[in-house]
């Protein structure tokens, strides 16, 4: 269980980028983040694992409280959390078998990882889990020789070896051909549905948000605007999330 | 609003806030806005004034005397400066604008006369002494490589006598006497002939100690080349590691790392303003002259260098893939291993082999200090006069350069555009391999051949010469007595004009060249081609010797001093600036040029409308560029006899005055620091 109480974000320039933020998701959850822009809802995403420091406010998982915790606790934390991302952060260079056995960084010891050498166990691991992406064939090729949607998919597979309780995605499919979206979004239907996986995804479009969301909350400066479920979005309420000049539009 | 309001009013009279400039040079035009040229007027008026009573007082420049009154005409331009600014600031104050250039001219008449005069410009003698100058040229065509025996007597046989040698073995007729290759070229490239078997011979058993197998024993150029290809191998070592500790992005996340960031990013900023030159001088202090010395002080230029070049690297990487391993929960080392080094081994292995080219050019001239090498050689041809054996070295090391530039060049390209390899197949996977082992034994082979060659003793490092300890104590107490200081001042501004004059000269010349070496404009047509790849060859060759080897034909023609040292400089200069702007206009996108001549434009409305717009940016920032690279190289002209503050360095190290020679450094090393700020700034703004 993930609870955020209080959560404040002041980046060094000034800018507020989350005021007073507090929710709580459940396990097994698929609870998906809207907002414009700016609206603060990566910042958020990056404070639960610490990839931003959050200013004030707190943030427990599974009643560990994450904004406590310091050096190896962070990193004890952030393995147990996968995360993907708008721009699928491969190292493009390195073949798709090395990116996706990076995520399994955070359980070797740091020696032989520094030397490439992982166990068998891992191994396997990482093929189970590109063979769950549809990409075991795609294993020893690097990784901008493939599509974007299947770098996402690599990217995907790279939060699978650490096992995750809970995935964040920062914008998972914003950067997709839209024909390409769901064809994410089901991956992570299904490891939701079938491992029972907490996923906090941030998203673009409402019709997508209807689709795949157990809940929603909005975000709008910074501020919780909005939490419940998809069809309690209605135009006004839409109107209050987006601005007044907003219009509904809809993806395939 | 206020201020707006008062504009409005003051069409008429100026507004009250321009006059500040009267008094602040700079300040109206800051008050407006303008605050890039405000601060050059605010520090060029300083310096133009200082200069202009410098050059009176000390060198007599610009002396006229209005009766009993002595004062310097130059004063004139600096109140039209003054003036101009005034105007300027005034104008500016009911939105108008006068052209900049007005300025611009007066502060250059002023720059240019000084740099005339301190330079010592002589262009008469350029004249008077043109029969000096026809028979180096004669020498310079005709290098001492071949020998033709006639009648028992050696003698140099160049063009005349190898056509003549062709012509007759064509015709049948008998040859005029036994040609073979000059002791001279031996010299160089080295020869085969019985001497002491190397200590590997004799540790292999392949050998006894101390007989005289015959063997090939190296010429100047080959350890020239063994001395390039070590430093680049070390410093790429030792610059990798450093540039972790100097980058910005991998420091900030380590307690404490900000300090190791600002203190290492400070050592190598310091250590590269000091030429390979000067660092030749300070290490034989250290290990003694040879070519270990010279290799030395080329690696320690080159870590710094590359140091630099590496941390920005580093610090321009995806942040994506940092983050995503970051949050994967790896430490630091696994995100330098998973995320930061594979994005930076391309752009590392081109600056390896940039540097390469670099420590190349820089091995043919450390021996002029540090001994060793074809610089080496260089010197003791000069001494007495020996141009035809000089000119066989530069030729020498024209294709040496030439060969190493090409090689580099393609290698960055391919390295650079980084394709992903096809799946190596089962069957190939072996010969890969076989292929590695290959390359791997050569390249050791290669490297304990270019160790022994460069006699490097480690011994020798760790055990310095006791006056080196001195060195080292009067280098941190250096001279700052006001004589010192003065003389010190004098000869780095002499250097300082001397690079300007030299970037002017040279781009001068290039311009129209860059033109007829432009593929574009020159390189389509079967009927010029050859223009083009006359004048680009013209440019291959003259940029591929350094400036310091130049300096012994100048001296032949203009006479030892500064003038010879900037004739040098401009001779690189027309090389390099030539390249660059040819292909300035190269990259010239016809996108433009179309529309416009669509429009209806004759040719010279195309030329000011869709051709000068895009070449003039990337032409400034080239010579701000080659004056950088100038003033680098003007501080060490005068260690060949080119003046300027060379001169001083090595006359102080000559005679042992180390706690001046520090003083030299540390001017050399703020002015080189500077004008690599100043240049790096002007530049960026340019693009």
């Amino acid at each position: 269980m993930l609870r955020i109480e209080h959560l404040t974000k002041v980046y060094p320039n000034g800018t507020e980028a989350l005021t007073d933020v507090s929710f709580e998701v459940a396990d097994g959850e698929f609870l998906v983040i809207i907002g414009l822009s700016g609206s603060g809802k990566s910042t958020l995403l990056r404070c639960i694992n610490r990839l931003v420091e959050p200013t004030s406010g707190k943030i427990f998982f599974n009643d560990v409280d994450v904004t406590a915790a310091k050096g190896a606790e962070i990193r004890l934390i952030r393995r147990q959390i996968g995360m993907i991302f708008q721009q699928f952060n491969l190292v493009k260079r390195s073949s798709v078998m090395t990116n996706v056995m990076s995520g399994r960084l955070g359980y070797v010891s740091t020696l032989p990882s520094l030397l490439g050498l992982f166990s068998a166990a891992d191994r396997q691991l990482a093929l189970d889990s590109l063979e769950q992406v549809g990409l075991s064939e795609k294993a020893h090729v690097r990784a901008d020789s493939l599509s974007g949607g299947q770098q996402q998919r690599v990217g995907i597979a790279r939060a699978l070896m650490q096992e995750p309780k809970v995935v964040l995605a920062d914008e998972p499919v914003a950067s997709l051909d839209p024909v390409l979206a769901h064809s994410i979004l089901k991956y992570l239907e299904q490891l939701n549905k079938e491992r029972n996986i907490t996923v906090l995804c941030s998203l673009h479009f409402l019709d997508l948000v209807h689709r795949y969301a157990t809940r929603v909350i909005a975000l709008k400066d910074g501020k919780l605007v909005f939490e419940g479920t998809p069809n309690q979005i209605d135009d006004a309420q839409f109107k209050a999330i987006y601005g007044q000049e907003a219009e509904r539009i809809s993806v395939v | 609003m206020t201020l707006s309001n008062k504009t409005l009013e003051a069409t008429s009279s100026p507004s009250p806030v321009g006059w500040i400039s009267l008094i602040v040079p700079g300040l109206g035009q800051f008050f407006f806005g303008k605050r890039w040229r405000g601060l050059v007027i605010f520090l060029m008026t300083p310096i133009l004034g200082y200069l202009v009573n410098w050059s009176l007082v000390h060198q007599n420049i610009g002396q006229v005397e209005i009766g009993s009154f002595v004062t310097s005409w130059l004063w004139l331009p600096f109140a039209f400066f003054w003036a101009w600014n005034l105007l300027d600031a005034l104008n500016l104050a009911v939105g108008k604008s006068i052209n900049a250039l007005i300025g611009v001219l007066f502060a250059a008449v002023i720059l240019y006369f000084i740099a005339w005069n301190v330079t010592d410009v002589k262009l008469d003698r350029l004249i008077t002494r043109l029969s000096d100058a026809k028979l180096v040229a004669t020498d310079l065509v005709n290098p001492d490589m071949l020998t033709i025996s006639v009648n028992g007597r050696d003698q140099v046989c160049a063009w005349a006598c190898v056509t003549q040698a062709i012509g007759d073995k064509l015709a049948g007729r008998p040859l005029q006497g036994n040609i073979r290759l000059s002791d001279n070229l031996l010299d160089i490239i080295g020869r085969i002939k019985p001497d002491k078997a190397p200590k590997w011979l004799v540790n292999l058993g392949l050998a006894q100690a101390g007989s005289t197998p015959t063997q090939y024993v190296a010429g100047t150029l080959i350890e020239t080349i063994a001395m390039g290809l070590l430093a680049t191998i070390f410093s790429t070592i030792l610059a990798v590691p450093l540039s972790f500790l100097a980058a910005h992005n991998v420091m900030s996340r380590v307690p404490g790392g900000s300090v190791i960031y600002y203190v290492m990013r400070a050592f190598l900023n310091i250590v590269r303003a000091i030429d390979t030159i000067v660092w030749g001088l300070i290490i034989i202090v250290w290990v003694g002259l040879g070519s270990f010395a010279g290799m030395i002080a080329l690696t320690i230029h080159s870590i710094a260098a590359l140091g630099k070049l590496f941390s920005e690297e580093i610090e321009h990487i995806d942040a994506g893939p940092v983050e995503a391993v970051r949050a994967s929960g790896a430490n630091l080392f696994q995100v330098i291993r998973y995320a930061i080094i594979p994005q930076i081994i391309p752009p590392f292995l081109a600056y390896t082999l940039l540097r390469w080219d670099i420590n190349m050019r820089s091995a043919t001239v450390v021996g002029f200090v540090a001994g060793g090498g074809i610089g080496f050689f260089v010197i003791e041809t000069i001494r007495p006069g020996a141009y035809p054996q000089y000119a066989a070295a530069l030729w020498a090391v024209a294709v040496v350069i030439i060969l190493v530039d090409t090689i580099s060049a393609r290698w960055r390209d391919n390295i650079l555009r980084d394709e992903p390899r096809e799946t190596p197949v089962a069957t190939q996977a072996w010969r890969g391999w076989l292929k590695g082992v290959f390359y791997g034994i050569l390249g050791l082979a290669a490297f304990v051949y270019c160790w022994n060659l460069t006699g490097i003793d480690l011994k020798a490092m760790f055990e310095p010469a006791p006056t080196f300890l001195r060195l080292v104590g009067d280098f941190l107490k250096i001279d700052l007595t006001p004589a010192i200081l003065e003389s010190v001042t004098q000869q780095m501004l002499v250097t300082i004009f001397q690079a300007m004059l030299a970037t002017t000269l040279g781009a001068l010349i290039a311009l129209p060249f860059s033109f007829l070496a432009a593929r574009n404009l020159t390189g389509r047509s079967p009927a010029t081609v050859w223009i083009y790849v006359a004048v680009r060859s013209v440019f291959n060759v003259l940029r591929s010797i350094e400036a310091l080897l130049y300096v012994a034909i100048f001296i032949f023609w203009v006479g030892i001093g500064p003038f010879a040292g900037m004739l040098a400089l401009s001779v690189t200069t027309f090389a390099l600036i030539g390249k660059l702007f040819s292909e300035a206009i190269e990259n010239i996108e016809p996108g433009p040029i179309e529309a416009v001549s669509a429009t209806g434009a004759n040719i010279f409305q195309v030329v000011i409308y869709a051709i000068l717009p895009q070449i003039v940016p990337p032409f400034v920032s080239y010579l701000i560029y080659q004056w950088d690279i100038n003033i680098r190289m003007a501080t060490i002209i005068g260690f060949a006899g080119g003046g300027g503050i060379g001169l001083t360095l090595s006359t102080y190290f000559g005679s042992l005055q180390y706690h001046k020679a520090g003083t030299v450094v540390a001017f050399i090393v703020i002015v080189v620091a500077l004008m690599d700020f100043t240049s790096a700034k002007l530049r960026e703004k340019m693009v």
